[in-house]
């Protein structure tokens, strides 16, 4: 269930931020974060002095520790994937997403053994995957488009740092992964069957604050946006700069960044409104994958709220 | 400057002497600008050979021409260029003036082994400087930079300075070197305290006197892993290739194809020290640094005409219009409503002020505010006399029903606090020590805000009403309890009311006596009402009947009384029982004119009488006499058998006397044993010699007196009138006595008449 760390990178920045202040109505939102391309805009924002006071960034390893931290009540919101978001949501604290950072083009990869061509081809084989993560999405949609039954073929549930060592062994037929695992399953002999870029508008990494924070605090919730869009303004205009600053952050090289770009799309203002709109592609994949996820038992029940994400807090313009 | 224009000029001349030959249609040659962000002989030696190699490639001859900012400016205006390769900020400006075909491509430069397309600002100072450390304390120092328009050796600095907080082209002094190696130059000698170059010339510099890097120190290095140099700023992308819009789109295709072939080990590129030219970058980010600084192209905002804001936001402006003209009529409106408010409250308070009726108003028990006509009922003269003190304080010590003021001014204003209105009559003292009563009213004036609210006070004098209250109870109670009886009729005499004393006296309840007439005089009856309306009363006695037939007497008097209009609306009656002053009255009048002892009338009346006779005989001629009587003897009887006896003897002569007169012949008594007559009508001396002798006789007959018989005569003068000589009743008598006592002298019981001669 951890979301990526980008090339395993982990730039675990210390929580010793949380818990320190009350709660109050210019309580600035507390809003974890952990490293992945998509999130790169807040990491800039507060490189650059964009943040104002009222949004403080809890810099998480992964994921989990940002889906934990919110369950715990000590975050106000976080950077997550959708279906990441569905499953705090539906465990505690009423989440609203209220902002996409990046919709995945490509970054999680279905890689099969090179006789695998087609969907249809993987009834009764073996397919590796992480369930609890994103990648679980991936292999569940596939399943759905390929219109698999889930017992036609054996999914095997694994932490994605095992992959490759499976793959090695020829245990699998195929991993539902993301990069850079995929990349490397892809030099080892791997074909790519089927990525992110073939569910369009489908794998998103959100920003998700808490329904309670968004009602107290709404101007911290904009003022968090607002970073987000002038940081993602530097990143994706300014790459020329941007691409250092990301590979000085995670530790690897400007060129794995710019390929790190290459995988994701980040959607601005326009489309963002789009997205988060009533009814708009946001609510229609957080309740299709919420039916998903239920029916695989990884979540307790499906998705029963009028609004699951919400505009009103993105900026007019961008700045 | 001057150097600078004449070398501009001198630089005109050379491209007007060539520019017949090089215009488009055989292109015996290109013309490749590079702006010479180093020192000319540099950059020639540098790019000669990227220019040759372009030669080589697209088989005409490539010319390079190295230019500052301004003789670009000027080749570029006069069409003098193909193609040229400058720093982004130059090319947005050129873009901004003038059309070209877009960038072909982003130079890469490579230092190190490892190439970039971006670029950046390095902020330096000579190392020895240790009071500049970081970006703060630029302030206030001078800058040598290139020029303005370089986006590394000065822009990209300037913003960074600026997200620090230093405005350098205003806090700074800027020296404009022209070139990245004058900068170093300057910092070095202490001209400029700081140095702007572009990244990649220290490095350059140093590699050519590696003693540098020890002289300079950095400012607010950033730690980028993968860019190979020092840079002080954010990254922008590397200077782009462009080419102009008159050249042969065959040409401009050839020469981006030679520059994307160029390879990192091609002497073109180690030459310039490059790693070639990639696809061109984005270079919106430099357009948004231009912005943010206001530099060229951006200097300066587009002057906006009216007709195109108008066109633009007629939208918004309408609105604008509409709302400024809405809140203008509103703020109208509402200054009208308020100066009508404070008219309105400034009558309503002059009405309050001047009313006639006294009104205050109470906060907390005191007064806080009253009007002239409260203060003239406490005959005070200033509103401070009456503010901030209590009711209690104007008050008697009691009210009349006996409660304490101080205390039932509290209960009432209780029962205010709680919201009721109360109505109460009050006694208040005036400033004179006089007391008034006011029936006074306590109305809540609801604030809900306040935890004591307002009260209304108001007064209304009742005193006069008092007083005739007063008054009507004490005519009530004499009307109750008057001894004579008191009547109210109306205009016909029946009855309307009657009082305690009337059913006494009449006998008559009130019921019976209501609707029916009040006792009345029998001859005139209802006629006493007529009189009392023409005199105003009528007064009279008369008896009448009780109820219970036994008759009294009474006096009345009977009034008008008038209404307001001094029309008669009723009559009123009063009347008492007189019967026993009546018959007081008549026994006193007996006692006055008759003898107690023999009912006979006295000398008075007999005086009296006498002057009516006289008055009689002389106006009818008729004869009358008058007779003095005198008992012979009686004394003895008196000594010999009391006085009793003599009483009674008296009694029965007298009695005699009376029964032998005629019914108009008056006998009196005068006192002791004397009496006197009166004889009317005499007509002839016989008659009344007659009459002497029986009255003798009658008188000398035995007297049964205390057990025996007594036996007394009279002597009896008498005498005539009228006589020849008027005389009046004294006279007359005193004749008679004198006849009278002749008679004694002649012995006793006999008569003689009165002789004038003889006397």
């Amino acid at each position: 269930m951890h979301r990526r760390h980008f090339l395993g990178a982990s730039l675990a920045a210390g929580l010793a931020a949380l818990g320190l202040r009350g709660c109050g109505a210019s309580s600035p939102i507390r809003f974890g974060i952990h490293p992945w391309i998509g999130y790169e805009s807040l990491y800039l924002a507060e490189e650059f002095g964009w943040l104002p006071a009222s949004v403080e960034l809890v810099k998480g390893s992964s994921a989990l520790e940002s889906m934990e931290l919110l369950k715990s009540g000590k975050l106000d919101g976080a950077a997550l994937t959708l279906d990441e978001a569905i499953r705090v949501h539906l465990e505690s604290p009423q989440l609203l997403v209220v902002g996409v950072t990046d919709v995945s083009v490509g970054a999680d990869v279905l890689v099969a053994k090179p006789e695998i061509r087609k969907l249809d081809q993987l009834r009764g084989k073996r397919i590796a995957v992480e369930l609890a993560g994103v990648s679980g999405t991936l292999l569940l949609n596939i399943l759905d488009q390929a219109g698999i039954e889930r017992d036609e073929v054996t999914v095997i549930n694994v932490p994605v740092d095992q992959h490759v060592g499976l793959w090695q062994q020829g245990e699998v037929d195929a991993i539902a992964c993301y990069e850079p695992t995929a990349s490397i399953l892809l030099g080892l002999g791997g074909a790519r069957l089927f990525d992110s870029r073939q569910l369009p508008e489908t794998i998103f990494d959100v920003l998700v604050v808490t329904r309670k924070f968004a009602a107290r605090v709404p101007d911290a919730v904009r003022a968090l946006l607002a970073a987000h869009f002038s940081g993602l303004r530097h990143l994706v205009r300014n790459q020329h700069d941007s691409v250092y600053r990301v590979a000085t952050r995670q530790g690897i090289s400007p060129a794995d960044v710019r390929l790190a770009l290459a995988s994701v799309m980040f959607p601005d203002l326009a489309s963002n409104r789009r997205y988060l709109a009533k009814d708009g592609r946001v609510e229609q994949v957080a309740r299709s994958l919420s039916l998903m996820l239920a029916r695989e038992g990884l979540v307790p029940r499906t998705l029963e709220v009028e609004r699951f994400s919400d505009s009103q807090f993105l900026p007019r313009s961008v700045s | 400057m001057k150097r600078w224009i004449l070398g501009y000029l001198a630089f005109a001349a050379l491209i007007l002497s060539v520019s017949g030959t090089t215009l488009a249609q055989g292109f015996q040659e290109v013309r490749f600008g590079i702006y010479a962000y180093r020192p000319d002989f540099i950059m020639k030696e540098r790019y000669q050979p990227l220019v040759d190699y372009l030669t080589g490639r697209i088989g005409i001859p490539v010319k390079l021409q190295v230019l500052d900012q301004e003789q670009m400016r000027a080749a570029l205006a006069s069409n003098q260029l193909d193609f040229f390769l400058t720093n982004p900020s130059q090319f947005l400006v050129i873009r901004s003036e003038r059309s070209l075909t877009g960038e072909l491509a982003t130079l890469v430069r490579k230092h190190d082994g490892v190439a970039t397309a971006s670029l950046g600002g390095v902020i330096f100072t000579a190392a020895t400087r240790n009071d500049i450390n970081g970006l703060s304390d630029v302030r206030g120092r001078t800058i040598a930079s290139p020029g303005l328009h370089f986006l590394g050796g000065f822009q990209t600095q300037a913003l960074e300075l600026k997200g620090a907080g230093v405005d350098v082209l205003n806090n700074n002094r800027i020296k404009l070197v022209r070139s990245h190696d004058r900068v170093v130059r300057s910092v070095l000698t202490g001209d400029a305290d700081v140095g702007f170059v572009r990244t990649g010339i220290l490095e350059e510099l140093i590699a050519d006197d590696p003693r540098l890097a020890d002289r300079i120190r950095i400012l607010n290095r950033q730690n980028l892993v993968g860019f190979p140099y020092a840079v002080s700023t954010r990254l922008y992308p590397e200077w782009p290739v462009a080419a102009l819009p008159h050249v042969d789109s065959d040409i401009v295709r050839r020469v981006a194809s030679a520059l994307f072939a160029i390879e990192e080990n091609y002497p073109a590129a180690l030459s310039a020290g490059i790693a070639g030219f990639a696809p061109p970058a984005d270079y919106q980010s430099v357009e948004y640094l231009a912005r943010e600084l206001r530099v060229e192209p951006y200097d300066e905002l587009p002057q906006l005409t009216w007709g195109e804001l108008v066109g633009q936001y007629w939208g918004w402006l309408v609105a604008t219009v509409i709302l400024v003209l809405l809140l203008t009529g509103s703020m109208l409106w509402l200054r009208r409503k308020k100066r009508e408010l404070a008219a309105e409250q400034l009558r309503l308070r002059r009405l309050i002020l001047s009313w006639p009726q006294p009104m205050l108003m109470l906060r907390g028990g005191e007064f806080v505010d009253s009007n002239r006509a409260a203060l003239e009922l406490l005959r005070y003269a200033m509103p401070r006399s009456l503010l901030g003190k209590d009711i209690a304080a104007f008050s008697p010590q009691t009210q009349p029903d006996g409660d304490v003021s101080r205390q039932k001014i509290q209960r009432l204003l209780q029962r205010v606090d709680r919201g009721e209105v109360v109505q109460v009559e009050w006694v208040f003292r005036r400033s004179d020590g006089s007391e008034v009563w006011v029936d006074m009213t306590l109305a809540p004036v609801h604030d809900t805000e306040e935890p004591h609210p307002h009260v209304l006070c108001s007064w209304y004098d009742i005193t006069g009403r008092k007083e005739a209250e007063q008054r009507q109870r004490m005519a009530a109670s004499v009307f109750d309890h008057a001894r004579e009886a008191i009547f109210i009729t109306d205009l016909h005499g029946a009855i309307i009311d009657v009082n305690d004393a009337y059913v006494a006296i009449t006998g008559r309840a009130r019921a019976n006596a209501i609707g029916r007439l009040p006792p009345l005089p029998l001859e005139e009856g209802i006629g006493v009402l007529a009189s009392a309306r023409s005199h105003g009363f009528w007064s009279g006695e008369f008896a009448s009947k009780r109820q219970d037939g036994e008759r009294f007497n009474m006096a009345l008097t009977v009034s008008e009384v008038r209404d307001a209009q001094g029309a008669i609306s009723h009559f009123m009656g009063i009347f008492s029982d007189i019967t026993r002053l009546k018959a007081q009255e008549k026994e006193l009048r007996t006692l006055a004119h008759y003898d107690p002892l023999t009912h006979l009338p006295n000398r008075v009346l007999f005086t009296d009488r006498m002057q009516q006779v006289m008055a009689q005989a002389r106006r009818q001629d008729d004869l009358l006499a008058v007779l003095y009587i005198d008992l012979d003897q009686f004394k003895p009887v008196n000594d010999a058998y009391g006085h009793k006896a003599g009483d009674e003897l008296l009694v029965e002569v007298a009695n005699r006397m009376r029964a032998q007169l005629r019914e108009e012949d008056t006998l009196a008594r005068l006192g002791g044993d004397e009496f006197a007559a009166l004889i009317v009508n005499v007509t002839e001396p016989a008659v009344l010699e007659n009459l002497l002798a029986r009255l003798l006789h009658a008188i000398s007959e035995p007297v049964p007196v205390a057990g025996h018989l007594v036996q007394v005569s009279a002597s009896i003068g008498f005498t005539l009138y009228p006589q020849a000589e008027e005389l009046d009743g004294d006279q007359l008598l005193r004749q008679a006595d004198q006849a009278m006592y002749q008679a004694k002298k002649r012995g006793r019981n006999r008569y003689c008449g009165f002789d004038s001669a003889a006397s």
